[in-house]
């Protein structure tokens, strides 16, 4: 977003395809078996992001400070 | 011992409908006989009760398998149905089929090509309930076609009249569509095209939903009872069936007799009604089928469905043996975690005890003693299986001779066995405990008072129950996992929720008060009474001979030598003390006295909790029987009690008091007066009589309040209720206020009592009478009494008290059973991951750090402050400087999370540790934070489901309250959380904060010139008053001030007039604002309403403005919200501007910066109401709703509804039609998760259940 980023949303960035596999590697998971976020979710806009992409959010953590969170991109 | 049994598992269950051809194939006997038994008795061969069918007494074999009733699982039979008639669960699902088909070639309505790119889009679904959309998006586009794409005929239009007819509006008129017809359509299309809808065409052909053969279940299925006078009464299944079978029969004769078709007609309808209420007896449109006696009859649907239905009532739920219940009655001189189990009891509740050489003496002596003599025996089962009721036996000698080694002897319930303790309502897991049974004389189940607070139980007739298990496999996880010393730490908030209530905490005090003096014999006997051992102190005191030592010594002694720590008591606070009293140094209480913030339950950071937390949940039991056992004796030899006396306060406090109250009605007069003379200082957007409530609200709470405090003054330290008070056991000084000052203003709906009649609540006073006696104020107190109308109106506000708890228990029920749904089946897996049973992942780690709760201390996984303290103590040698601190914490902390890794860094860097100190700290943080991880498969969306669903019970009702400022209402509480829990479009009062770009925000009055821009401005909310005159002129007269307060001028309105679409003939003169109206078709009034309606400037839905001041700069708040639109406008601040409407959040600023709300939202409900909940049960709540990418609710529309498992779903909510489509899709219950697993029988998949063992046959050979 070119604009200042709002409070509440944390940063999302677009994981490469040999990042994405290394995720899914470590939790041993399929794509599907991540949580999702919309394809026109507001957060992504501006990211040049696909329907199969995997997100990884920062998250700003009230418990251990910071903390990552994966996204897997679906359309509607 | 016999060899462990193969069996078999449940792989899973496969739902599908019945083809007739299947029915005629499991059907053993068609059923033509309406008659059930013959004269004789003997069942009608052929008829409903035919043998073949299975058997219900004893005594008789099944014409089909041969077995008795014991082993015949019951054969279906089957009705030849003589006419087709809809099958009622289908006939939404037909409804769809015939709009959307063609009538002519049955074909989906749509072109070919279409439906290539849904199967095409359908063979590779990828996200979330694709097949789902795809089949409404075709039933929405094929249902409006009027030509079939295929065979290019003309549909008709399709009339359906609930609940089974169907109708075609021909070019000769109606046309209705017999089942035979439909069936005959049905069965036309094609499976390719079924598949797109999601029928699963093997399992569910579409004709299938009509029936042309009726199963008739088996006798086991519908018993007849014999009643006392030995008339037999058949089930209301048998009576439904009966009905069926007599209707097929005449309607089959009169078919052959070639009656009309009109009456043949009628018949159909008849047996279709009979076959729709057989199959649900609750179907809307048509009346319900009742028995002789007038009650409805009780039929398929209604035996599924509800409560007390197959699903809930007996599959989810079941009935055990080995439980009793009984009234329960304290005992504070049992250890916290036994259980006073009445003897009666323990002479019926059996423990199996397999006979071995090491307990057959024992054994065998409790077989003597027998049925009726305590410590004895009811059953033995010999090795040959044979089970011997000890009742029945005259001699019980030769039976416990013949005892050997591998018998089974069902003993009596005897003390140290373990048992399981629960009371309903089981709101989270410490509502069921396991106790060690103590068998104690009389009628009553005793538990310690201090285990009253997890059980919420109290003694005022509360009932319990008691279940012994009979493996050993669950004694020994009753032992390992549910011990009632093992729940000290609530999993909600992880403090101590076991503790000091009541007397103990009195005791507390009262003993370890500055002057209390014990002689040694006293000290010595309350050292026996706690089971002290050890050396003795010495006394702190000789005079006369006599030795005298302190309570606090005596507390002292309980303490281990290495235990510091200091607090302030809650008895310091209210003395208003500035310096936390409590000192305990090296296992001694220095100074400062131990009551309810030391010893309390429900009291994070106590003494309590730091010894559960530092020395274990053994030596906390330890600690907590020795000092409730001296508390107990203490205060018995004390005699603490309170009575009326205790409550007189001196004349000249009462007269104080009287004074008081009258100098703050005369206050109240005075603004009455003020606001009748139009002087009164308003608010802003307040009417003078919200004004003038407000005030009269606020100085009459301060009436009360000092009316109390008056009160709670003149009474001396000593007084029992001030003690009790004080130290936090009982009451708080708001009650002595009330028994001993004034009741205070009595609230209904949290405003003064204005309800009864016209303008006053009661005729003793005139109308309108706004005086504080009028409206609910009690000048009196308890002790002297109320008046006959002040207790009329305490009345009221009691009863309304009484209302809410009954309303909010079953709104809270409802939300935590909701949540337990939605979060049942999350567990932690063994990468700290949390998923669902099929691999779905929901966070990545519990709570971003991994940190159970239960576990934390108070949140965190260690409290690193106390440990570097208590290194300080024992530390020697020079400080480390801050660079060797940095290179040993990052040596360390490599496992730590960023906030942990910081916070011990700082606190080493300002702690005066050496290295070696430093060194022990962070090895002891490492090893403390590793035990405080979330252990695989713990049941993390239970607890969690628990943890927020709990305290809602606890929550206040009253919805509104005012958040900050007076004008903005916000709802609040348990309403809130639902609202968010529930995920709603719009919340009940939607709230936005806007903050202005820093560099504007300082200056007040371009917030507020902002601030009116936002607001929502009508016409209407400008105008004084409207005329209409007879030249079609509609005159609004405007208000000036109205006009400011909106920011608003004629220019303004004027130009929104002109450029609006209409063309109106606009003008102004002054204040008046003219609207010509030429055309005559409309009335002038319905014209002036619209006009009045016209926005003129705002945003919409933003109902109402505020600035204020937050700190140093100026923002808005608002009532309404429309977070798109106020981002649009120059110089909000877009990144700080939030709602309370997580919807919009979700739609303006993506899915994550929902789920931050939602546990912002939460979080500040909670708080708001003082429940503290751990944050990372909030972020679990706020990660499930939101892992879709979309807000799911947490209920039947949400994550519920789409839980995969069938059971699951039907077990929660709308039962019958869930069963139907999972029929209709041929889904498969794959029993993953942990409803389907109870439904089933088997064991669920978290926790201890989620081990799996395997063993590798035959590798030996």
């Amino acid at each position: 977003m070119s604009e200042e980023r709002h409070i509440y949303v944390p940063k999302h960035e677009v994981l490469s395809v040999k990042e994405a596999e290394e995720v899914l590697r470590t939790f041993n998971a399929k794509p599907h078996q991540l949580p999702f976020i919309l394809l026109n979710d507001p957060a992504l806009k501006g990211l040049n992001v696909k329907p199969g992409d995997i997100i990884k959010i920062t998250r700003k953590s009230a418990t251990a400070g910071e903390s990552i969170y994966y996204r897997y991109v679906v359309e509607i | 011992m016999s060899k462990e049994e193969m069996y078999k598992v449940i792989g899973g269950i496969k739902f599908s409908i019945l083809s007739p051809a299947e029915i005629r194939k499991y059907s053993v006997a068609e059923i033509t006989a309406p008659e059930t038994y013959d004269e004789d008795g003997l069942p009608v061969q052929g008829g409903l009760m035919d043998n073949r069918l299975g058997t219900l007494e004893p005594g008789q074999k099944c014409a089909t398998c041969g077995n008795t009733s014991a082993k015949c699982p019951g054969h279906f039979g089957h009705i030849e149905l003589a006419e087709p008639v809809l099958h009622i669960a289908f006939i939404d699902e037909i409804h769809k089929l015939l709009l959307i088909t063609c009538r002519y070639c049955n074909r989906i309505k749509l072109e070919q090509e279409v439906l290539d790119e849904y199967r095409e889009k359908l063979s590779h679904k990828s996200g979330l309930l694709i097949g789902e959309k795809i089949k409404e998006e075709i039933i929405d586009k094929a249902k409006k076609v009027k030509t079939c794409p295929h065979c290019k005929k003309e549909q008709y239009e399709l009339i359906f009249t609930k609940p089974t007819m169907f109708t075609e509006k021909t070019e000769v008129g109606e046309n209705r569509l017999l089942p035979i017809t439909i069936r005959d359509r049905l069965a036309q299309i094609k499976d390719e095209d079924l598949e797109l809808l999601g029928f699963d065409p093997k399992s569910a052909r579409p004709e299938w939903f009509v029936l042309q053969v009726l199963p008739v279940p088996p006798v086991t299925v519908r018993p007849s009872i014999i009643l006392e006078s030995g008339i037999r009464s058949e089930d209301d299944l048998t009576h439904k069936a009966v009905d069926i079978i007599r209707v097929n029969q005449r309607l089959k004769e009169s078919k052959e007799a070639g009656t009309p078709p009109l009456i043949v007609q009628d018949l159909v309808d008849l047996l279709q009604y009979h076959v729709t209420t057989y199959f649900d007896n609750e179907v809307s449109g048509i009346p319900q089928a009742h028995h002789r006696s007038g009650r409805p009859l009780k039929t398929l649907t209604q035996r599924l469905k509800g409560k007390e239905g197959r699903f809930r009532g007996s599959l989810s739920g079941k009935r055990v043996d080995f439980a009793a219940r009984t009234v329960i009655s304290p005992d504070p001189s049992l250890n916290i975690s036994e259980v006073g189990v009445p003897i009666d009891i323990a002479k019926r509740l059996t423990v199996p005890e397999i006979v071995s050489p090491w307990n057959i003496e024992r054994l065998r002596r409790l077989i003597l003693n027998g049925p009726n003599k305590h410590p004895g025996a009811n059953y033995v089962i010999r090795l040959d299986g044979i089970k011997i009721r000890l009742d029945f036996v005259a001699d019980r000698k030769p039976i416990a001779d013949a005892l050997a080694p591998g018998f089974i002897v069902e003993r009596h319930l005897d003390d140290g066995d373990i048992v399981i303790f629960n009371r309903q309502p089981s709101l989270h897991r410490i509502s069921i405990m396991s106790h060690y049974v103590k068998v104690l004389p009389y009628r009553t189940f005793r538990l310690h008072p201090s285990i009253c607070p997890p059980y919420n139980a109290d003694f005022d007739g509360d009932e319990m129950n008691l279940h012994v298990p009979q493996s050993q496999e669950a004694r020994v996880e009753a032992m390992l996992l549910m011990r009632v010393h093992d729940q000290i730490i609530s999993p909600r908030y992880g403090g101590p929720i076991i503790g000091g209530i009541r007397d103990f905490i009195t005791a507390a005090y009262l003993i370890t008060k500055d002057d209390t003096l014990l002689t040694k014999e006293e000290f010595y006997n309350l050292l026996v009474e706690g089971e002290y051992e050890g050396e003795l102190p010495e006394p702190i005191k000789v005079e006369n001979g006599e030795e005298y030592y302190s309570g606090k010594q005596l507390f002292s002694l309980f303490l281990r030598d290495d235990f510091n720590y200091t607090l302030k008591s809650k008895w310091a606070k209210s003395m208003k003390q500035k310096t936390a009293d409590v000192i305990i140094k090296n296992g001694k209480l220095i100074n400062g006295v131990i009551d309810k913030a030391s010893i309390g339950a429900e009291e994070p950071d106590s003494v309590l909790h730091r010894i559960v937390k530092d020395y274990g949940t053994t030596e906390s039991r330890r600690f907590l029987n020795s000092i409730f056992k001296i508390l107990k004796a203490f205060i018995t030899h004390y005699g603490f009690s309170y009575g009326y006396s205790d409550l007189a306060i001196p004349q000249e406090a009462r007269e104080e008091i009287n004074n008081y109250i009258q100098k703050i009605y005369e206050k109240v007069y005075d603004y009455i007066k003020q606001y009748r003379e139009g002087t009164l200082q308003l608010t802003r957007a307040l009417s003078p009589e919200e004004a003038l409530e407000l005030n009269i609200i606020s100085e009459l709470s301060k009436a009360r309040d000092n009316a109390g405090r008056i009160a709670d003054r003149a009474l001396p330290d000593n007084n029992p209720g001030v003690i009790m008070a004080s130290t936090g056991a009982r009451g708080s000084t708001v009650n002595i206020g009330q028994m001993a000052g004034s009741l205070g203003q009595q609230a209904i709906r949290g405003k003064r009592i204005m309800k009864g009649y016209q303008g006053r609540a009661l005729t003793h006073f005139l109308p309108n009478d706004i005086n504080p006696d009028a409206r609910g104020f009690v000048k009196s107190n308890y002790r002297d009494g109320l008046n006959p109308i002040e207790f009329f109106f305490h009345a009221m506000a009691g009863r309304e008290g009484l209302v809410d708890t009954a309303v909010r228990t079953q709104q809270s029920g409802y939300m935590q059973r909701r949540l337990i749904n939605a979060l049942e089946h999350l567990r932690i897996e063994y990468d700290q991951t949390v998923r669902d049973p099929h691999g779905n992942i929901l966070q990545f780690k519990f709570g971003e750090d991994g940190i159970d709760p239960a576990k934390s201390d108070h949140g965190e996984a260690v409290n690193i402050e106390l440990l570097i303290a208590s290194q300080a103590v024992v530390d020697e040698g020079s400080k480390a400087n801050e660079d060797e601190i940095k290179s040993i914490v990052a040596k360390y902390g490599k496992n730590l999370n960023k906030r942990v890794y910081k916070n011990l860094e700082s606190e080493l860097i300002n702690s005066n540790l050496s290295k070696e100190g430093v060194e022990k700290v962070c090895s002891r943080v490492v090893e403390l934070f590793d035990k405080a991880n979330t252990e695989p498969g713990e049941a993390i969306g239970i607890v969690t489901a628990q943890s927020i669903g709990e305290p809602g019970t606890q929550m206040t009702l009253r919805t509104f309250h005012f958040a900050g400022i007076k004008e903005r209402n916000v709802t609040l509480g348990l309403p809130r959380l639902i609202e968010l829990v529930d995920a709603r479009k719009i919340p009940a009062t939607p709230t936005m904060d806007i903050y202005i770009n820093p560099q504007l925000s300082k200056d007040r009055e371009i917030v507020a010139n902002i601030a009116k821009d936002i607001l929502y401005t009508k016409l209407e909310d400008l105008v004084a008053n409207t005329e209409i005159d007879y030249n079609n002129n509609i005159k609004f007269i405007l208000n000036e001030r109205k006009l400011n307060e909106h920011g608003c001028s004629i220019d303004d309105i004027l130009k929104v007039f002109k450029s609006s679409k209409k063309k109106l003939e606009v003008s102004s003169e002054d204040n008046v604002l003219v609207v010509n109206i030429q055309n005559n078709d409309v009335p002038l009034t319905s014209i002036k309403d619209k006009l009045l309606n016209t926005r003129i400037k705002g945003i919409p839905g933003i109902e109402r403005v505020t600035v204020i001041k937050q700190g140093e700069e100026w923002m808005i708040q608002t009532s309404g919200s429309n977070l798109a639109r106020v981002m649009e406008i120059e110089n909000v601040d877009k990144s700080r501007t939030i709602t309370n409407n997580i919807y919009e959040i979700a739609n303006v600023l993506g899915i994550e910066a929902a789920r931050t709300a939602l546990i912002r939202e939460i979080t500040s409900t909670l708080e708001e109401q003082g429940m503290e909940v751990d944050i990372r049960h909030i972020m679990l709540v706020a990660d499930v709703m939101t892992s879709k990418g979309v807000l799911q609710q947490i209920g039947r529309h949400g994550i519920v509804g789409t839980k995969s498992s069938v059971l699951a779903r039907a077990a929660f909510e709308i039962t019958v039609p869930t069963l139907a489509e999972a029929a209709v899709k041929g889904d498969i219950e794959l029993l993953k998760g942990v409803t389907e697993n109870v439904i089933v029988g088997s064991t669920i998949p978290v926790g201890t259940g989620m081990i799996e063992l395997y063993i590798e046959v035959g590798r030996n050979e």
